[in-house]
């Protein structure tokens, strides 16, 4: 009885595993910068001239390099330094949830920027 | 031990509950579908794209602009999921089934070809519909069972039908829980908005709602099952239901309105019926087996029925509220006017459980017509009918007549009468069945029989224009016309005719009957004595308003009338000292000043007649506590009396000679 427990807990998380392993499509451009799209639900991809459409957003397939599936969201802009000089006009920050945070609440992840000069994208590694 | 095997139920379960699940990326071109899993597709081995045109997945190649769809999530085996958006679609495959399911996709039009002749992997296909679009649909062809899940899908298609399943095999159409699913359909030459060729199930806990703009709402060239589902039918051309063999509703809501023709109609798929069969296997009786659940239904059309059958309507647990306002029509063909009804069968018409409400507002319009014989065993049966009479001329040209005596001069085909139950056949009320049945309009018969009614038992109230309860017969049916009442409680009421009508005989062995007639030469139990048939009274306790029937036999207990009393008040009838009933009378008798209205009429000799098996007394004035109350408190069953005065009765005796007209 225990050992038929013990292989079906494996089953289990093996299935487990496999039924979110990947809920994310992640696309690569050529210049290496990385967007990651959420695959749950379902979601289309759409081939149009030169344009891959997968839910709300758009890539230009000559400049797309890779597509695969991710754990996790690999979102990487071209953004990824937060100058001392602009953090004084800092105006606000926010996180993806729409959440404003303190400078001292950042850790790993994306966030919105919102300086006097305009709002960037920054990628907290 | 007994912890163990909990583990144990709870892993087996939660493999039941997760099984197989996975991210697919399904590629569909000209040449078939392909499915990737997400395992298989990850940084150390992605999908490559080159110069925007090529997209290389392992060693497979494709041409960008080959492709006719893509779609990744997650998949369960044996899915196929189709995505529309707007104008596109595209299908998601689990990878399982790729061999045999080829998607052909035109804009948001999705076209599946299944080509497996049995169950693949242990178990049918599953297709899954989901998204919004304004010109789309979806078909289905192939040789093996499957199931249509609809999971939040708005689709309309204005050229032709939304779903058209032309696979002949059983199909499930289910709505699933927590999603609302509408389908609408335009022009083109579709049978419906939803078709399918097979046997169709309706399932689901979802909701789905249809629209056919061009012919039936829903039709199937099998038969059709009904459960769980919230369907609502919002409007169609043709039928709301249209099916072929039987149709079984055993759960859910139906509602159905604004459609064209009936709400429901069933009809046999070949020749020959085969009767009702064990679970229905291989079942084409063109019956409607109505066994629970809700089922609304407004139809409006002329000469429309609300649920149709070609062979029974049996109601054994479906509460049924349907409406008809449609007025009559005369078919050119048959040469016959022909009215609506809330239930028509070509054969019987069989209650035993329910609720049934059928209200009838237009000209002819009747509850229950039944080719068949009618036999109400249990359930709770309301009809109320309030159009006229419709009458054609000898070139078909309709009228509304606005008195029954206009009627006596037109043959039976040339006018449709209001009638709360009509039946070719025999009629049987018995065990807990409760009928109540209404009519107000010129003509309006409350039940009709044209072979003959028996009463065994149950509770049968009916108030009508015409004849409250009448058998008769005609060359086709070949009936006796007899009346016979056996048991039960009857409370029968009319304001313009005889209260029960035999043109046969006419037997009371049981049960209570109280008739009241409309007073004159009308009759409150009537039976054929120009044809030499007879009332026969040797049984049950009788209360009447108005004559018998003249030269009557009268046997087994005691018959008194007395022409004098007041409406409204409690009458205690005893029989030999025993307390049989209570009840109050609508009419005043001619000795009392009870002039005017149907009753009475100012006329010479209106009784109140009673008859029990041993002598009946009568006290009038009495308060009445206690017991139960039958046909809206007019009549009441084991209670308690108290006060009031004797009422002085005479011996009724029988006269010879003819009755009133039929």
């Amino acid at each position: 009885m225990r050992g038929l427990i013990l292989f079906l807990m494996m089953v289990v998380g093996t299935l487990s595993m496999q039924a979110t392993d990947y809920p994310y499509l992640t696309f690569e451009l050529s210049d290496g910068s990385k967007a990651s799209v959420s695959v749950t639900p379902d979601v289309a991809l759409t081939f149009n001239g030169n344009t891959l459409t997968i839910g709300t957003k758009s890539f230009t397939l000559t400049n797309l390099s890779k597509m695969y599936f991710s754990a996790q969201d690999e979102t990487v802009t071209g953004i990824s330094t937060l100058q001392d000089t602009d953090s004084d006009e800092i105006v606000a920050i926010y996180d993806l949830q729409g959440h404003q945070v303190s400078k001292d609440q950042m850790h790993h992840g994306i966030y919105l920027i919102k300086t006097n000069k305009g709002t960037s994208k920054v990628c907290i590694k | 031990m007994h912890q163990m095997k909990k583990t144990l139920t709870i892993l087996i379960a939660l493999m039941l509950t997760m099984a197989a699940g996975a991210q697919t990326l399904s590629i569909t071109t000209a040449s078939g579908t392909t499915s990737y899993s997400a395992a298989d597709l990850t940084s150390s081995t992605p999908v490559s794209f080159s110069n925007g045109t090529t997209m290389t997945i392992g060693s497979d190649n494709y041409t960008i602009g080959d492709i006719t769809s893509s779609a990744v999530g997650d998949i369960k085996d044996n899915e196929v999921h189709i995505l529309y958006n707007g104008t596109s679609a595209a299908v998601l495959m689990a990878s399982n089934v790729t061999d045999y399911v080829t998607a052909t996709i035109s804009g948001a039009h999705v076209t599946i070809a299944q080509s497996n002749t049995e169950a693949v992997d242990g178990d049918e296909l599953t297709y899954v519909l989901s998204g919004t679009t304004s010109d789309g649909s979806f078909t289905l062809d192939g040789t093996y069972k499957c199931t249509v899940s609809l999971n939040g899908l708005t689709m309309t298609n204005p050229n032709g039908g939304a779903i058209n399943i032309t696979n002949s095999k059983r199909i499930q159409l289910s709505a699933k829980k927590n999603t609302t699913n509408t389908l609408t359909d335009g022009s083109g030459s579709q049978k419906a908005c939803i078709y399918s060729k097979g046997q169709l199930q309706l399932q689901g806990n979802g909701v789905l709602n249809v629209a056919g703009n061009y012919k039936h709402a829903i039709k199937s060239a099998s038969y059709i099952e009904i459960k769980n589902l919230t369907l609502n039918i919002t409007s169609a051309v043709g039928d709301g239901i249209n099916c072929e063999e039987y149709l079984q509703m055993k759960s859910g809501t139906v509602t159905i309105s604004g459609v064209g023709d009936d709400g429901i109609q069933c009809d046999l798929g070949g020749t020959t019926a085969t009767g009702e069969t064990t679970d229905h296997e291989d079942e084409d009786t063109g019956n409607i087996y109505l066994e629970g659940g809700d089922l609304t239904i407004h139809v409006t059309a002329d000469a429309v029925k609300a649920v149709k059958a070609e062979g029974d309507i049996r109601a054994t647990g479906t509460n049924v509220t349907a409406t008809t306002s449609g007025g009559g029509l005369w078919d050119a063909d048959e040469l016959k006017t022909k009215s609506s009804s809330c239930m028509s069968a070509d054969a019987n018409m069989l209650i035993s459980g329910g609720t049934l409400l059928l209200t009838s507002t237009g000209a002819g319009g009747k509850g229950i017509n039944a080719d068949g014989n009618f036999v109400a065993t249990g359930g709770n049966l309301t009809i109320k009918t309030s159009g006229n009479a419709v009458v054609a001329s000898s070139s078909g040209t309709l009228s509304v007549v606005s008195s029954s005596q206009q009627l006596d001069r037109y043959d039976s085909d040339y006018k449709s009468s209001p009638k709360g139950i009509k039946v070719d056949g025999t009629i049987t009320i018995s065990d807990d069945a409760v009928i109540s049945v209404t009519t107000s309009g010129a003509g309006g018969e409350g039940i009709e029989s044209k072979t003959s009614i028996t009463f065994n038992g149950g509770q049968t109230y009916v108030s009508s224009s015409d004849d409250g309860i009448n058998a008769s017969y005609n060359t086709t049916t070949n009936g006796s016309g007899d009346l016979i009442v056996n048991g039960g409680y009857i409370y029968c009421i009319s304001s313009g005719n005889d209260a029960m009508d035999s043109n046969g005989n006419f037997y009371v062995k049981g049960g209570l009957v109280y008739a009241i007639g409309c007073g004159g030469a009308e009759k409150s139990l009537d039976a054929n004595t120009e044809q030499q048939k007879k009332l026969y009274i040797s049984g049950g306790t009788l209360i009447t308003v108005g004559d018998l029937e003249s030269g009557a036999s009268i046997t087994g207990g005691t018959c008194k009338y007395t022409s004098s009393w007041s409406k409204n008040s409690w009458f205690a009838l005893y029989n030999g000292g025993t307390l049989e009933a209570a009840f109050k009378t609508p009419a005043t008798g001619s000795n009392t000043g009870g002039g005017g209205g149907p009753w009475g009429g100012g006329s010479s000799s209106l009784k109140l007649i009673v008859y029990t098996s041993s002598t009946p007394t009568l006290t009038s004035g009495v308060t009445v506590s206690g017991g139960t109350d039958y046909f809206g408190g007019t009549l009441n069953i084991g209670g308690t009396v108290s006060g009031g005065s004797n009422v002085t009765l005479s011996n009724y005796t029988s006269s010879g000679g003819g009755g009133g007209r039929w």
